[in-house]
């Protein structure tokens, strides 16, 4: 599953705006509960952190009464010792044995579930933000790593405030800050001066009493005393190691101005002629030191006079401020990294950035990422801009193991690895970087694992130090972050890549499909589309993207389509519509799969199935043929039945009007009897017309036409053909029809083949047993989904293994069959959406079942 | 050659439009006409008659059955076969053992023929 998901880095982003922006507690706290009602909809929170004994203290909230706060004061899942501690999610606070005690509190506050969420800086907790829910509340992972991305930002918000909040105290209370009126006090003392050229490093001659009281030499800032030219005539020791030059010669009797870039010089002219006038001349700039560091001043230009008020000297004092600007140019960093990574960058850009990022901040740092490949085994280097390449080269592609250096071992543990000093530590995980680390001057490193949003260990983030040292708090929050931010731009970069893959993926497999795909509104306007050959489309693509289909295609189809629209969006299933189309040249015929695709867009898979038609097609005819063959055999059979069927009603009009004309004879003529007599002869007719109008339809070749019947009907129909040829077999017929059965879809003419079909094989199956003891039954029963017919004999039975073989064709036992009439009804059965099945009766003589689907409205 | 004496007769044929159909012809001939649905009625009343009309095919015992159970019995009562389904050809008497057999649909004239011929058969046999 996709690691860091866009909302998250969305999410992060603002947070982190948000924090970058607040420059107290309060104002992190605020975007902090502002964030979480935000990001997670939670009206109500609190922000709570540890004091200094101890104990979590609420230091803000949203929708708490202050009875609550008192009431839950002081309880806390963790302690500041805690390590690493995970969210505490409580669904239910009735559930959560350790809060049994604060449930009438809850109760009265509302609160049915809550969530703690531990703020962890440096692995240690300083707090916890706390979510409250009206009602049982179930977590889903995107919510909580919500929750820990707020919190991380949060956590480092507030180290962060409290950092600068306690450099603010140690300034103020070394009260550095040079007044005007302080100034305007100092004078020359000319005659207690000591000749510079005896110090050589020393004050100029005649320096002022209150210059040294100052402290100059001792001073933190860089301090330097110009003459009315503006060039250097002094500058302290912290002005050299600031600047980085050893020697102040280098640097006497030059203009300072030709110490700054091109663009500060006006400034600094305007500040030492505001000087020139007795007032103080102030400016703040950037300037690169020698060894190329760029650093950020602000510098104070003040006049010195002599004891007779006249300006004989400026003393320029300029002060370091690069600390907080760099702290500044670190959030806009992150910024500019979370904002490449959120946009796609590729990851080794963003990844050298990052680093560059973290080294601008430590100054002869050099910093890494290592990735660990999906392997799990084989560490890559991702970004390493610094560091010298013959180090680099022994690094890449290295496998993971004990004994190549802390950054891989980092990855093997989990855990932050430092290593002070490369040369003491005889830890052997060196023993194949040693050399190549003391040969490129690299003496500590420090490396702290990449970990991805599910605490997988992605990769490693190491500095490098040329002095054996440990980091610094500072150092370490900054490895942290750096981290942490790699981690998000790996975690973002491998869901990207994934979704790339998979999306490459779908792109393959529709180009290998032969489908055609239309991506459809709801109401059914076409809005995108995927076809192998455009030009297969009865109509271009321009012709009904953007349409509705109730523009393009016949309404009859569109309404079809429609139709099964509604039922896939109501039913999340996949709708099969099959229809065909009639082209310049031939019909085709198409199936449609209309499945839905997200809450109001369906995908219609549409498959040209012509031949496939026309193969079933051809089958079916052939079936007809068969059936047809079938039963024109089956009607030579029962030759001898049918004669007698005609015969009777013939003999009968023969002989009425043969009568008849001897009725005329008689004196008087019994006209009653002649009426009679002439109405039988019309009735034997119509019985007669009756009979060959049933063979008509037995033997005509005729398509199948569905249409709705009733079985009991069919049944009836078929066993008028042929009772009276089951009399003369003496096989006795029981009907017991169901009154009332749901109508069945199907031919008219197929149907009665099954059931004289399968009449026969009972006759057959019993033509040896004892006219006595022959039964043939025929019944029907219906339930909601089948009607069913059954034809029960009472001869010997199927054979044991053969219940299922009689339907195959050419198993006959009678000499003039084909062997065909099972195989033929199991096809028309099955053609029917029915089923047939045969089974042996309990005490003797075999059951054929035929299921056919009841009739739906729809067809009726 | 259809004006023989009245006689009478027995019709057994389970079609009742056969059986009412034959009835109404032969007693427009003048003859005597009692009509049963199966050999079995006709055997539960046996009525005297001079020659019996008799379908081959009927439900329980059929014709031949009947005529075989009769002459056991030392009937020896003419007995014209007719039969629906193509049966004995007319006239094809000793395929029944003497018997006349009618295949539906017949002529009257055909009908009082083999009537005749069995009647007078049995005079001849008797004499």
């Amino acid at each position: 599953m996709p690691a860091t998901t866009n909302r998250q880095l969305a999410v992060r982003l603002a947070v982190s705006r948000a924090l970058a922006r607040t420059r107290d507690l309060d104002g992190v706290y605020s975007a902090a509960l502002d964030a979480l009602a935000e990001c997670l909809d939670v009206s109500r929170a609190s922000v709570l952190l540890f004091d200094p004994d101890g104990v979590l203290r609420f230091k803000a909230y949203r929708g708490l009464s202050s009875e609550y706060r008192a009431a839950v004061q002081g309880h806390s899942p963790w302690t500041p010792d805690s390590v690493d501690p995970e969210p505490l999610l409580v669904p239910d606070v009735r559930c959560e044995p350790s809060l049994q005690e604060y449930l009438p509190v809850f109760a009265g506050e509302r609160i049915a579930a809550m969530a703690f969420i531990p703020l962890v800086s440096l692995g240690r907790v300083i707090g916890k933000f706390m979510l409250y829910y009206h009602s049982p509340h179930a977590f889903d992972d995107e919510e909580v790593q919500l929750a820990a991305v707020i919190a991380a930002a949060v956590a480092f918000a507030v180290e962060r405030v409290r950092a600068d909040e306690v450099a603010h105290r140690v300034e103020a209370s070394s009260g550095f800050e040079p007044s005007a009126a302080a100034i305007g006090t100092w004078e020359w003392e000319v005659s207690s001066g000591v000749d510079r050229n005896e110090r050589g490093d020393g004050l100029p001659s005649g320096t002022l009493r209150q210059v040294r009281q100052c402290n100059v030499e001792s001073s933190r800032d860089c301090m330097k005393i110009l003459d009315l030219d503006g060039r250097l005539i002094y500058i302290n020791r912290a002005g050299l190691e600031r600047l980085g030059v050893e020697d102040a010669r280098d640097l006497l009797h030059r203009p300072l101005v030709d110490l700054w870039q091109e663009r500060e010089r006006e400034a600094l002219g305007d500040a030492i002629a505001r000087a020139k006038t007795g007032a103080i001349g102030r400016f703040q700039g950037p300037c690169r030191t020698p060894a190329g560091i760029m650093k950020w001043w602000d510098m104070v230009i003040m006049p010195i006079v002599d004891t007779s008020g006249a300006i004989v000297q400026f003393l320029a004092v300029s002060r370091d401020v690069s600390a907080p600007w760099q702290a500044e140019a670190f959030q806009a960093g992150q910024h500019q990294v979370l904002a490449m990574i959120a946009t796609g960058a590729p990851l080794a850009q963003v990844l050298t950035l990052l680093v560059h990022l973290v080294e601008d901040q430590c100054e002869g740092m050099l910093c890494s990422v290592l990735l660990l490949d999906t392997d799990g085994v084989h560490v890559r280097l991702a970004a390493a801009p610094s560091l010298p390449d013959e180090y680099v080269r022994r690094i890449d592609g290295q496998p993971l193991g004990p004994r190549v250096g802390s950054r891989a071992t980092v990855m093997q543990v989990g855990r932050p690895v430092i290593v002070t000093d490369v040369v003491c530590d005889c830890d052997p995980q060196w023993d194949v970087l040693r050399d190549a680390a003391m040969a490129s001057g690299l003496r500590a490193c420090w490396s702290t694992p990449i970990l991805s949003t599910h605490k997988k260990v992605l990769g490693s983030f190491a500095m490098h130090c040329r002095t054996p040292r440990g980091p610094s708090r500072e150092e370490l929050r900054l490895i942290e972050t750096a981290a942490d931010l790699a981690g998000a731009a790996i975690d973002h970069h491998r869901s990207q890549e994934a979704l790339r893959q998979s999306e490459e993926r779908n792109r393959a497999i529709l180009r290998a499909i032969p489908d055609w795909m239309f991506v459809m509104s709801s109401d059914g306007v076409f809005l995108d589309y995927h076809v192998k050959n455009p030009e297969d489309l009865l109509v271009p693509p321009e012709a009904f993207l953007g349409k509705s289909m109730h523009e393009v295609l016949p309404t009859w189809l569109a309404d079809a389509h429609q139709r099964s629209f509604e039922r896939a969006l109501a039913t999340d299933e996949p709708e099969r519509l099959e229809y065909s189309l009639e082209s310049q040249q031939e019909r085709r015929f198409y199936e449609a799969c209309i499945v839905r695709c997200d809450s109001d867009r369906l995908l219609s898979i549409t498959r040209d199935i012509t031949d496939r038609k026309r193969a079933e097609l051809d089958a079916a005819a052939q079936r007809q043929e068969l059936a047809h063959l079938n039963r024109v055999l089956m009607l030579a059979e029962q030759s001898g039945a049918l004669a007698h069927e005609l015969s009777q009603p013939l003999a009968a009009i023969l002989s009425n009007a043969q009568a008849a004309r001897r009725l005329l004879d008689h004196h008087p003529v019994d006209l009653d009897e002649l009426r009679a007599t002439l109405d039988d002869v019309i009735k034997n007719d119509k019985r007669a017309g009756a009979v060959i109008h049933r063979l008509r339809e037995l033997l005509k070749k005729s398509n199948t036409v569905l249409q709705p019947l009733d079985l009991n009907e069919v049944t009836r129909e078929a066993l008028d053909l042929t009772r009276s040829d089951l009399l003369l077999r003496r096989m006795p017929i029981t009907t017991a029809l169901s009154p009332g059965i749901p109508p069945v879809l199907g031919d008219r003419v197929q149907l009665q083949q099954v059931i004289l079909n399968l009449v026969f094989n009972a006759c057959d199956a019993m033509s040896t047993v004892d006219p006595a003891e022959r039964e043939l039954t025929l019944t029907t029963v219906a339930d909601d989904e089948f009607v069913q017919i059954a034809i029960a004999d009472r001869g010997a039975g199927i054979p044991d293994g053969q219940l299922d073989s009689v339907f195959e064709p050419f198993v006959t036992h009678r000499p003039q069959g084909l062997g065909l009439g099972l195989t033929i009804s199991r096809s028309i059965v099955l053609a029917h959406r029915g089923r047939i099945q045969a089974e042996n009766n309990a005490d003797r003589g075999a059951t054929f079942r035929c299921f056919l689907p009841v009739a739906t409205g729809q067809h009726g | 050659m259809d004006d023989i004496d009245p006689l009478n007769l027995v019709v057994v044929d389970d079609d009742e439009e056969v059986r009412t159909a034959l009835r109404r012809l032969l007693r427009s001939m003048g003859h005597a006409v009692r009509v049963f649905g199966s050999a079995e009625e006709y055997e539960a009343l046996p009525v005297l008659a001079d020659c019996l009309i008799v379908d081959l095919r009927l439900p329980g015992l059929n014709g031949f059955e009947l005529r075989d159970r009769l002459r056991l019995r030392g009937s020896a009562i003419p007995i014209v076969f007719i039969t629906g389904d193509g049966g004995p050809s007319p006239g094809d008497t000793t395929a029944q053992g003497g018997t006349e057999s009618l295949a539906k649909p017949f002529d009257d004239s055909e009908l009082i023929a083999a009537i005749t011929r069995a009647v007078s058969a049995k005079h001849e046999s008797a004499h």
